[in-house]
C-alpha cells in the first residue's frame, strides 16, 4: 500500500497472467441438492448439476478462494468489492459426481475512475474440462475493488 | 419449440428472498463476506435489517426461468451485471425477451435479454442469455 492507502497501480496491473495452482472438483450430490434448493428450484433431473455451481466450483477447483481473490486485489475490506459481471459459458451440461479439471487465471487488471470513485477492476477466468478432456465450461468473474483513499 | 423474436419468456417468481438460503449458500461457497449472513454488517452500510443476496443466487433465478422455459440443459451462455443489491425479503421476478434466433454449430439458438425485476425499484440484475431452442 502507498501512504494514501491505495496500492500502486503497477501492483494491480502486474496481476495479469497470475495463474492459480489448478486442480479438480467433483460436485457431490448433497452439494448439488442444497445449492439447487437455495435457488428456489426443484431438484435437477437425472444427475444434472444446477449451473449455480459455476461460481464456487471453479474457484475451489482451481485451488483458490474468495478470500484469496479479495486479497490478491488488496481489497480494503469485504465491503469494498463490487460485482461488475459474471459470464458463464456452458459447452456441456454439468453433472454431479463427475470430476472436472479446473484451471484459472487473472486475465485483466487495471485502475479506473468515474465521476464518483476510484476503483480497480480485476477479471478472473476459469476453465472446466470433463474427464473426456472436453471443454465443459468457462466462467469469467469481473469484480471491482473500491478505493476509498485518494 | 416455437419461438420468435420479441417473445416474452414466461416469468419466474420468487415471492420472498430468504436469508437462510444465503447462509447455506455462504457455507457451501466458503464465502467469508458477512454481508450475506450477519445482519449487523449490512445495517452499518445502510441496507437496514437485511442480509445481501449472493450474486450467483440472483443469477440462479435467471437460470431457473430459462430452464423452466427451454429445459434443464438449454443454457449455452449467460452474462449478468449487478446494478443493485437484492436483499432478504425482496419479491423478485425473473423476466426475459427473445432478441434474435440463429444457428450455430448445428444448434438453433435464441439470444435473449434477461433481467430481474423488483417492484418499485430499478432492475437489480440485467444481462443476456443464449439458449438452445431445438427445432
Amino acid at each position: 500500500m502507498t501512504q494514501s492507502g491505495i496500492p500502486p497501480e503497477s501492483e494491480i496491473r502486474a496481476l495479469v497472467g497470475h495463474e492459480f495452482p489448478g486442480g479438480d472438483y467433483t460436485i457431490a450430490h448433497w452439494e448439488n441438492f442444497l445449492l439447487t434448493e437455495c435457488t428456489g428450484a426443484e431438484p435437477m433431473p437425472d444427475d444434472l448439476a444446477h449451473p449455480v455451481a459455476l461460481f464456487h466450483m471453479p474457484i475451489l477447483g482451481a485451488r483458490t478462494s474468495i478470500g484469496e481473490m479479495f486479497a490478491l486485489g488488496q481489497a480494503e475490506s469485504d465491503f469494498s468489492i463490487g460485482i461488475e459481471s459474471y459470464d458463464w459459458e456452458i459447452h456441456r451440461p454439468l453433472r454431479e459426481e463427475l470430476t472436472y479439471k479446473v484451471t484459472g487465471r487473472i486475465t485483466e487488471a487495471d485502475r479506473r475512475q468515474d465521476s464518483a470513485r476510484t476503483f480497480d477492476r480485476i477479471q478472473f477466468q476459469f476453465d472446466l474440462h470433463d474427464p473426456d478432456g472436453a471443454h465443459a465450461a468457462r466462467t469469467t468473474i469481473t469484480w471491482t475493488y473500491g478505493r476509498s483513499s485518494r | 419449440m416455437k419461438v420468435a423474436v420479441g417473445d416474452e419468456i414466461p416469468e419466474w417468481d420468487m415471492p420472498s428472498v430468504r436469508a437462510e438460503r444465503m447462509r447455506t449458500m455462504a457455507a457451501i461457497l466458503r464465502d467469508p463476506n458477512p454481508v450475506h449472513w450477519d445482519r449487523r454488517v449490512p445495517a452499518k452500510l445502510g441496507y437496514g435489517d437485511h442480509t445481501i443476496n449472493q450474486g450467483p443466487l440472483g443469477l440462479s433465478y435467471m437460470v431457473n426461468m430459462l430452464h423452466a422455459w427451454a429445459g434443464p440443459t438449454s443454457i449455452r451462455r449467460i452474462v449478468m451485471r449487478f446494478p443493485m443489491a437484492v436483499l432478504d425479503g425482496d419479491h423478485i421476478i425473473a423476466r426475459g425477451r427473445v432478441t434474435a434466433i440463429r444457428e450455430h454449430a448445428g444448434e438453433r439458438l435464441a439470444d435473449c435479454d434477461i433481467w430481474l425485476h423488483r417492484p418499485g425499484t430499478e432492475n437489480p440484475l440485467e444481462g443476456t442469455a443464449t439458449v438452445v431452442i431445438g427445432d
